[in-house]
């Protein structure tokens, strides 16, 4: 008697003590009391354009948690998505977005956004609807652009090169004027940033609807931009460590690596890791392979979504459009130095001052504009860009270790795609 | 009063039972029902969407095929080739040391050869990997104010004592004070009895103190290969400082990402459960070998 009462009382008392830790209330819907959304997402604006909703929106409180860059939140995310405890919205990488709606983790959003496409431009708006459904907000924009150290490329009478030809060669002349600095560091395990460049080269790496795709990573126009990289880096023109170190950190301070060609993003990054410089980087168009041809591809940029998880799709989706199109939202955006991915926060830019690293260049915004204005309409991407991304750092980086071409790195990584995808049960086509 | 005798020890046995089962027992037989199933595609929605099935021993046929997977170990063996005898045996060494008769400063040097322990391993590694990194080194700034060229730490043939350095300057204490407690239960007329017998320092070290503390040797040993089977947390932590580390580099990285950056939570769990039968297997021959060993040397 005692007995049984002490061992099925004991039990009880430990789920309970167990339960009290993950306690709280959940809202009940058609309730007047507030809902409070969880929000996952990792860059600057992020602390102030919650409290600027939270201030907005008293019967919709957002928490916000900062769970790592895009590819650890992606990772947490559909782990947490698979616990059925993911936050209501995310912050997500478009080239990520794919392989979270095949996961599971995110919701579509269509019904609750309509009107909503109209304040995008076609090209930027497909990075997150397809076939008409929706399943994020884009927020920023990542086109790629040349982010350079102004005043030391002044110092040396380099001029900012326009094309690539002109980049290898201002690269050579940075090396023989002083033998510490590089133009750049070429980054092996930079997946986005290479994509960005083949999509520039014209290459369509995933193209593709539901189990069917036609995969072409390792195609002639990525490998002509392996090539022009291989040569660099046989020349002993550019760097190839790892970006954002301590390392090339202290380098980019030292003046000793000159610039970052790659997402827009990239002055807000720099201004975090090299504040004392600011007034001395400027923003050119990515080189082109043409003279006079415009056209750069993305890298990086992200949106917002809501998850399968969340009870109040409604309001999160309320929410995720709120960040990408309110001018509240935007001009926060637009102080930390990022390209908002809408027309409204677009034009915002144009009445705004450079953010303050870039306060030496007054052209800021419209040079920005300039760029966005020439990105590449049709950029898809595929359902394992995961696989891809991490395929890609490990072959690129042993390629740049042992000497062996990255031309044969990136064809490993097309091997390592379409295997993956075949056996999960695409139908994939090697073009 | 029988019926009480009995219900005291399980009582006492109940929260620690609970644990086990919660957090152990559980995500044993979940691992293994996941290493048996994987993904299938259905086509819906734009890209697919992705649903669990059973494709029973395939997981483990995939992670025992794939070479990166298998060179983790070989890299493993190497890393622990340089990191298990230079923590033991600088543990051994200091143990003894401060064993010594009369030594000075003993309980400042114990607590300062242990406090790297207690820094958290990730932070050790950031740590170091600043020390290591050639623009933040002061190790190559001292080098270049002498003239000589600076060394590359994370690169080349120095990554693996690099990395080992790391964990033998945190595990060196934790392993001394094991020692060390074991040394100090050993009866002071043994030494007495050695010393009246002519025994120099270094004899009763060699002689009565190392035999006598074998089997914390055993135990440090056994917990040094386990620590380094789960090799995970320094090299993940140095990898985004150098091209040198892959994602593949040890078995728990690959694990890492194919559960995780990869979504193949089904191949991680197969390649889980081969490391934890091979770390099972290998603590087990270590045991039987030590045991015979200390066997036949008293018989």
């Amino acid at each position: 008697m005692q007995r049984r009462r002490l061992l099925t009382t004991l039990p009880a008392a430990t789920l309970a003590a167990l339960a009290l830790g993950s306690c709280s209330t959940p809202a009940l819907p058609g309730r007047s009391s507030p809902i409070t959304l969880e929000y996952w997402a990792w860059n600057a604006t992020q602390e102030p354009l919650v409290h600027a909703w939270n201030e907005m929106h008293p019967d919709i409180q957002v928490r916000h948690t900062d769970a790592g860059g895009g590819d650890d939140s992606a990772a947490k995310l559909v782990t947490a998505s698979r616990a059925g405890n993911a936050p209501d919205v995310a912050l997500v990488e478009y080239p990520t977005l794919p392989s979270l709606m095949v996961a599971g983790a995110v919701a579509e959003i269509t019904e609750h956004v309509t009107g909503v496409d109209q304040e995008y431009v076609p090209g930027v708006w497909s990075l997150t609807s397809f076939d008409g459904a929706t399943y994020g907000i884009p927020i920023d924009a990542g086109p790629q652009s040349l982010t350079y150290n102004k005043r030391r490329l002044d110092e040396l009478g380099i001029s900012v090169p326009t094309t690539w030809d002109e980049f290898a060669e201002a690269a050579a002349q940075v090396r023989a004027s002083d033998d510490s600095s590089y133009i750049c560091s070429w980054a092996p395990g930079e997946f986005g940033n290479f994509a960005g460049y083949a999509q520039q080269a014209g290459a369509h790496w995933w193209d593709g609807r539901g189990a069917q795709w036609t995969i072409d990573i390792a195609g002639d126009e990525s490998l002509e931009v392996a090539d022009f990289w291989q040569d660099l880096i046989d020349r002993d023109l550019v760097s190839t460590q790892p970006l954002l170190t301590p390392e090339w950190n202290a380098q980019l301070n030292n003046g000793q690596i000159l610039s970052w060609p790659g997402g827009m993003w990239a002055a807000g990054v720099i201004s975090g890791v090299a504040a004392d410089m600011a007034g001395d980087w400027a923003l050119a168009p990515l080189p082109q392979r043409t003279p006079g041809d415009e056209e750069v591809g993305f890298e990086g940029g992200s949106c917002t979504v809501v998850t399968t998880s969340s009870e109040h799709p409604e309001a999160a989706a309320q929410f995720a459009t709120w960040l990408g199109i309110a001018d509240e939202a935007c001009r926060i955006q637009i102080e930390h130095g990022q390209y908002p991915a809408s027309l409204r926060g677009q034009e915002l830019t144009l009445e705004s001052p450079p953010p303050t690293f870039m306060g030496g260049q007054s052209d800021y915004w419209e040079v920005a504009a300039q760029i966005a204005e020439n990105t590449l309409p049709q950029i898809s991407w595929g359902p394992n860009v995961n696989v891809a991304n991490t395929a890609f750092q490990d072959a690129m980086s042993s390629a740049v270790n042992n000497g062996t071409p990255l031309s044969a790195g990136l064809e490993t990584v097309e091997s390592i795609v379409i295997n993956d995808m075949r056996a999960v049960g695409y139908e994939v086509t090697e073009r | 009063m029988s019926r009480r005798r009995w219900i005291a020890p399980h009582l006492f046995l109940l929260p620690a039972g609970l644990l086990f089962v919660a957090f152990l027992a559980i995500p044993i037989v979940y691992a293994l029902f996941l290493s048996v199933r994987g993904a299938e595609i259905a086509d819906v929605g734009p890209f697919g969407t992705r649903q669990g099935t059973w494709v029973g021993l395939d997981n483990y046929i995939t992670a025992l095929t794939d070479t990166e997977f298998l060179l983790g170990f070989v890299r493993l063996l190497a890393y622990g080739a340089i990191a298990i005898p230079l923590t033991l045996g600088l543990a051994l060494l200091f143990a003894l040391l401060l064993d010594l008769p009369r030594v000075r400063f003993a309980n400042f040097s114990r607590i300062a050869i242990f406090i790297p322990y207690a820094v958290p391993g990730v932070i050790a590694s950031l740590l170091w990997g600043f020390l290591y990194l050639p623009s933040t080194s002061p190790l190559n700034w001292l080098l270049d104010a002498v003239g000589l060229p600076p060394l590359e730490l994370l690169a080349g043939t120095s990554l693996y004592p690099s990395i080992a350095n790391i964990a033998i300057w945190s595990g060196v204490g934790f392993n001394m004070i094991i020692i060390y407690t074991s040394l100090r239960a050993i009866p002071e007329e043994i030494y007495e009895a050695a010393r009246l017998d002519g025994a120099s320092e270094r004899t009763i070290a060699w002689r009565i103190k190392i035999p006598m503390v074998a089997p914390a040797l055993v135990l440090t040993g056994l917990f040094s290969l386990i620590g380094t089977l789960q090799l995970y947390g320094e090299p993940t932590t140095l990898r985004p400082m150098t091209n040198e580390i892959s994602q593949t580099w040890v078995p728990l990285m690959t694990i890492y990402r194919d559960a995780f950056a990869r979504d193949d939570i089904w191949l991680g769990a197969a390649s889980s459960v081969l490391l934890a039968i091979g770390t099972l297997a290998l603590s087990l021959i270590l045991l039987r070998v030590t045991q015979r060993g200390a066997a036949g040397e008293s018989s």
